[in-house]
C-alpha cells in the first residue's frame, strides 16, 4: 500500500472498481474500434471526411488501420463490383475475430443506383453485415452514428467464448 | 401473349411515339465553311479515301477506310499538327447494318480544332491498333475489346481492361442486358463460394422498388427497429426514442446529457 | 555498423549479384494510398521498379450502359459519382454536350451560378488532391488543414444544393435554384482567408526536406509521353504545354474572366504540386469575378435560371402551375424525356483533373444511342505503365498521388 494520506474508504476514493469480464471487455473492444480503410467510390471520401479535422473519428477511438490483421471494423464504403468482390471476402477472411462491419452507403447495402451487369447487389452476398448505413453518400455524421450504434452492439453482446465467429456460409 | 421484344438490341425503347414524329437533325455545316478544316480534309483527301466529310457542332466529321485508320492518323499528327488521341471508341451497329463503327476523336492545340475520323468494320472483323503512334490507344483499345468484344491486330496486350478476365460476354453491346446475364448474376457467388453456394445465397434482387415486410427488422421505418429475427413491432407500438448511449449509462464512460451541449450556429471561420 | 548520421538503409552492403532475382510485387486493388481501387502489378530488379502493369476496372459500375437506359435528365446524378471529388463539373460537362446537341442558349444569370459551383469543386477537388497527396507522403498536418478548409466549401456547396459530395446541382439547360442568401458573403469569407490558408500548405511543404526528396525529379512526364498518352489538365501543364480548355476553347463566361494558365517545364512530380497551388490561386481570382458578375445580373434584373426551350426543357414553375399547355409538355418531359435530334456531339471541358469529355450519339429517341464519357484519370492511370520503370518502390505512392487520379472517373 502506498504510504500517502489518501483516504481510499472514502466514496470514490478506492481505485478498484467491481464489474464483469463482459462489461471490461466489451468497454475496450467497443472503444477502440480499428477501423480498415475501405474506401471503394464516393463513400470512401466521407470516410476520410470522418476522420478528418472537423468530424474527428478518434474522439470514438476509430482509428482507420490499412491493414486488416490490426483492425476489427470494416466499413464498407462504396460500390462492390464483381471483379472487387473476391478482394472483400480474403480481407475480410484476414481480420480477426472478433470483428463488424459496417455496409456504408446503398451502393453496399443494396448496390444502389447501379443497378447493373458489373455491381455486386449488396456486400451481403459476400461477407455477413452488421450494420447498414442508408444514404447516398452518407454524411460524416451519420457514420458517426453508426459507429455508436455498433457500440451499442458489442457491448449487449457476450464477450466470451460463446460468441461464435460470424460466417455467411 | 406477351409483346414481341427483339433479342438483337435489347436497349430501353421508349414507350410510346407519335407515328408522324420525325426526328430532327442536328445540323451539319459543308467543311469548305472553315478554311482550316478544308485545308486538313483536302491533305486527307489527296492520300485516302472519304467517303463523307462535313462538320457538326464545330468539329469536322471524316469518314475513311478501316484499313486507312494508321495512315489517316499517321498523317494528322505528323502532318496536320493534330497531337492528342483524346478518345477513341466503338458504337454498336450490329441490329442495324451488322457492323461496328469506330470513332477516333483528335485534338489539334495548335489549331484549336478537333476531328473525329470515323470508319465502319464489319462485325468480325479487326482494325489495326493505333498504339504505335498514340499510347493513349494502348487502353482506350483494350477498353473497346473489351466492351464490344473488336479485336484489334498488333496490339501489344490485347486483353480484357475493366472487366474480369474470366468474364463472358461484351457489356455494351446492344443484345448484353443492362443487368447482366446469367453469368454475371452468379459471377462472385461462383466466384468466392462456389456453384453449390447459389441456392444458399439466392438470386440477386434486382427490383429497386421491391418492398420486403421484413425490412421492418431491419431499417425502413426509423424509430420501430426491433433486434435482427424478432418479430416486428407493431403499427401502433410505441416508438424507441433516440439514444445514443444505453439506459443507465455505459462502463467507465461518462453519460451524454443533451442540455450540457451546446449548438454552434456560427462556423467559427 | 551504420554511421548514426547518416540516412544509410542498414541493409547497404548487402549485394543481390543475381541476375535475374526479379521479384512481382500486388500493389492494391485495396491499398491506403492507391487512391481508391488501383492494382499494380511491379516486376522489381531490388527495389527498382522494371515493370509495371496497372490494373483497373475494380469499380467499374458500367455507367455508359446506364447512359443508353436512361433518359438524359435522368442520367445527370450519375454523372456525379464519376468523379466524385467534383461532382459538379461532371453535371455540367454533360449538361453542356447535351446543350450543345439540342441547341439551347443558357441565361447569363444560370451561367454565372455554373461558374460559381464550378471553380468551388475545382477549389474542392484541388484541397483533397493535396490532402491525400501530402498524407501519402506522410505529411499529416497538410491533410487535416486541407481538409479543415475543404469542409467550409462543402458547406457552401451543401447550402446551395443540400449535398455535400454528390451535388446534382446543375441541370440540362441552366441550374434549378438562384443562390442563398449567405451564399457569397461565406463565399467571401473563405476566400478572403484562402491565400492566407495556401501560405500555410506552402510553409509546411515548399523547402520541405522530405517533400522535396519525393517530389522533385520524381516522375517525370516528358512533354512527347504526356502528349502520346493523351493527358490533360495539370499532369499536361505541368509538362510544358500551356493548355486549358477553358482559355483554349472558352465555355460558358471562361472569355469574360481574368485568369492566369499556370505551367511548368520541370515535368516533374514537383512541378504538378506547384501547379495545383497555382491554380487554387487562379480558381479564386476567378470566383472573385463571379462575384462582382453575379452582383451585375442582379442589378440587370436578369432572374432567369433555365433556357426557355419548350420542346425539350419544362418551363419554369410558375407556368407550369398557370398554363395548361406548359403542364402538358411537362409531363411527356418527366415520363418520357427529351427527345434531341439525330446526331452526335462531342464536348470536352476542363474538369480539375484534365479534359472531361462526353461523346453522345443520339439517334433522336430519349435514350442515347452511345454515351462515351471520357475521363481524363483513364490515361493518367494508364500513363503509370511507362512512367514507372525506373523508378524506385516509394516513388510509387508519391507518382500516384500526383497524377490525382479518381477511380470513379477511370472505371465510370
Amino acid at each position: 500500500m502506498a504510504q500517502h494520506q489518501v483516504n481510499y474508504t472514502q466514496d470514490n476514493g478506492l481505485p478498484v472498481a467491481l464489474t464483469t469480464i463482459d462489461k471490461v471487455v466489451n468497454w475496450g473492444r467497443s472503444n477502440s474500434l480499428w477501423a480498415l480503410t475501405y474506401g471503394l467510390a464516393c463513400c470512401g471520401i466521407e470516410m476520410m471526411a470522418s476522420g478528418a479535422s472537423r468530424y474527428d473519428f478518434d474522439r470514438y477511438g476509430t482509428i482507420f488501420r490499412s491493414s486488416p490483421r490490426q483492425s476489427e471494423l470494416m466499413i464498407v464504403a462504396g460500390t462492390l463490383t464483381k471483379k472487387h468482390a473476391e478482394f472483400i471476402k480474403r480481407l475480410y477472411d484476414q481480420m480477426a475475430e472478433p470483428r463488424w462491419v459496417i455496409s456504408m452507403g446503398s451502393c453496399a447495402n443494396t448496390g444502389g443506383m447501379f443497378n447493373t451487369y458489373a455491381t455486386v447487389q449488396g456486400v451481403d452476398r459476400v461477407i455477413p453485415v452488421d450494420l447498414y448505413l442508408p444514404g447516398c453518400a452518407p454524411r460524416p455524421e451519420t457514420l458517426q452514428y453508426a459507429v455508436m450504434m455498433l457500440q451499442k452492439k458489442i457491448r449487449a453482446e457476450k464477450a466470451g467464448k460463446a460468441q461464435r465467429p460470424k460466417r455467411l456460409l | 401473349m406477351r409483346a414481341y421484344k427483339p433479342k438483337d438490341d435489347v436497349q430501353k425503347k421508349s414507350y410510346y411515339t407519335d407515328r408522324y414524329w420525325v426526328a430532327p437533325m442536328v445540323p451539319k455545316s459543308m467543311v469548305e465553311d472553315d478554311a482550316v478544316f478544308a485545308a486538313d480534309l483536302a491533305a486527307i483527301k489527296a492520300k485516302f479515301d472519304v467517303s463523307d466529310a462535313y462538320i457538326q457542332v464545330e468539329q469536322m466529321v471524316v469518314y475513311i477506310k478501316p484499313e486507312d485508320n494508321v495512315g489517316v492518323l499517321k498523317l494528322m499528327k505528323e502532318e496536320l499538327g493534330y497531337t492528342q488521341l483524346s478518345e477513341m471508341s466503338a458504337i454498336d451497329w450490329i441490329a442495324k447494318q451488322g457492323q461496328f463503327e469506330i470513332f477516333y476523336q483528335m485534338l489539334s492545340m495548335g489549331k484549336r480544332k478537333r476531328i473525329r475520323v470515323k470508319c465502319f468494320i464489319d462485325q468480325n472483323q479487326a482494325i489495326e491498333s493505333v498504339n504505335p503512334l498514340f499510347r493513349s490507344a494502348d487502353w482506350s483499345e483494350r477498353e473497346m475489346f473489351d466492351m464490344f468484344g473488336v479485336k484489334v491486330n498488333n496490339h501489344p496486350y490485347m486483353k480484357r481492361i475493366l472487366m474480369p478476365d474470366d468474364w463472358e460476354g461484351y457489356p455494351l453491346l446492344k443484345t448484353y442486358p443492362l443487368q447482366g446475364d446469367e453469368f454475371a448474376a452468379w459471377y462472385e457467388v461462383d466466384r468466392i463460394y462456389g456453384k453449390e453456394a447459389r441456392a444458399i445465397i439466392g438470386p440477386e434482387i434486382r427490383d429497386s422498388a421491391r418492398v420486403d415486410r421484413y425490412d421492418t427488422e431491419r431499417f425502413s421505418r426509423l424509430g420501430f427497429e426491433v433486434p435482427m429475427g424478432a418479430e416486428p413491432k407493431a403499427v401502433d407500438a410505441e416508438e424507441t426514442p433516440l439514444a445514443y448511449q444505453e439506459e443507465g449509462g455505459v462502463f467507465m464512460i461518462d453519460k451524454f446529457e443533451d442540455d450540457k451541449t451546446e449548438i454552434i450556429s456560427d462556423r467559427k471561420r | 555498423m551504420q554511421q548514426p548520421n547518416r540516412l544509410r538503409p542498414f541493409f547497404e552492403n548487402i549485394t543481390f549479384d543475381r541476375e535475374d532475382n526479379e521479384m512481382i510485387v500486388n500493389f492494391g486493388p485495396q491499398h491506403p494510398s492507391a487512391h481508391g481501387q488501383l492494382r499494380l502489378i511491379l516486376h522489381l530488379q531490388q527495389e527498382q521498379i522494371v515493370k509495371a502493369h496497372p490494373d483497373v476496372g475494380y469499380l467499374h459500375r458500367g455507367m455508359e450502359k446506364m447512359g443508353e437506359n436512361m433518359i438524359y435528365n435522368e442520367f445527370m446524378p450519375t454523372t456525379d459519382r464519376m468523379d466524385y471529388i467534383a461532382s459538379s463539373s461532371n453535371n455540367y460537362g454533360f449538361a453542356l454536350a447535351v446543350e450543345k446537341l439540342i441547341d439551347v442558349h443558357v441565361p447569363r444569370r444560370a451561367k454565372v451560378i455554373r461558374m460559381m459551383l464550378l471553380e468551388i469543386n475545382r477549389l474542392i477537388s484541388h484541397l483533397f488532391w493535396l490532402a491525400t497527396t501530402a498524407l501519402d507522403i506522410g505529411a499529416m498536418t497538410v491533410f487535416l488543414y486541407a481538409f479543415r478548409e475543404r469542409e467550409y466549401l462543402m458547406d457552401i456547396i451543401e447550402d446551395y444544393c443540400g449535398a455535400r459530395l454528390t451535388h446534382a446541382a446543375i441541370r440540362i439547360g441552366g441550374v434549378p435554384l438562384d443562390i442563398p442568401d449567405n451564399f457569397i458573403p461565406d463565399l467571401k469569407d473563405f476566400l478572403d482567408k484562402l491565400p492566407a490558408n495556401i501560405k500555410d500548405y506552402e510553409d509546411l511543404l515548399d523547402t520541405n526536406r522530405i517533400w522535396l526528396m519525393r517530389m522533385e525529379n520524381v516522375g517525370i512526364i516528358p512533354e512527347e509521353m504526356a502528349l502520346s498518352w493523351g493527358c490533360t489538365g495539370p499532369m499536361l501543364r505541368a509538362s510544358n504545354v500551356a493548355w486549358d480548355i477553358r482559355k483554349e476553347e472558352p465555355y460558358e463566361l471562361y472569355d469574360e474572366v481574368e485568369f492566369e494558365v499556370p505551367y511548368s517545364d520541370k515535368c516533374d512530380n514537383y512541378a504538378r504540386y506547384k501547379i495545383y497551388m497555382q491554380e487554387m490561386r487562379e480558381s479564386a481570382k476567378i470566383l472573385y469575378q463571379t462575384i462582382d458578375m453575379y452582383a451585375e445580373t442582379v442589378k440587370n434584373n436578369e432572374t432567369e435560371l433555365m433556357a426557355h426551350s419548350p420542346q425539350y426543357i419544362s418551363a419554369p414553375k410558375l407556368e407550369l402551375m398557370t398554363q395548361n399547355y406548359s403542364l402538358m409538355q411537362h409531363f411527356v418531359l418527366v415520363t418520357q424525356g427529351m427527345r434531341p435530334p439525330v446526331g452526335e456531339v462531342y464536348i470536352a471541358t476542363e474538369s480539375p483533373k484534365g479534359e472531361l469529355g462526353f461523346y453522345i450519339n443520339s439517334q433522336g429517341g430519349p435514350y442515347p444511342y452511345r454515351l462515351k464519357l471520357r475521363a481524363p484519370s483513364f490515361w493518367h492511370t494508364g500513363i503509370l505503365t511507362d512512367l514507372l520503370p525506373g523508378h524506385y518502390i516509394p516513388d510509387v505512392v508519391s507518382i500516384i498521388g500526383t497524377t490525382n487520379i479518381v477511380f470513379g472517373e477511370v472505371d465510370r
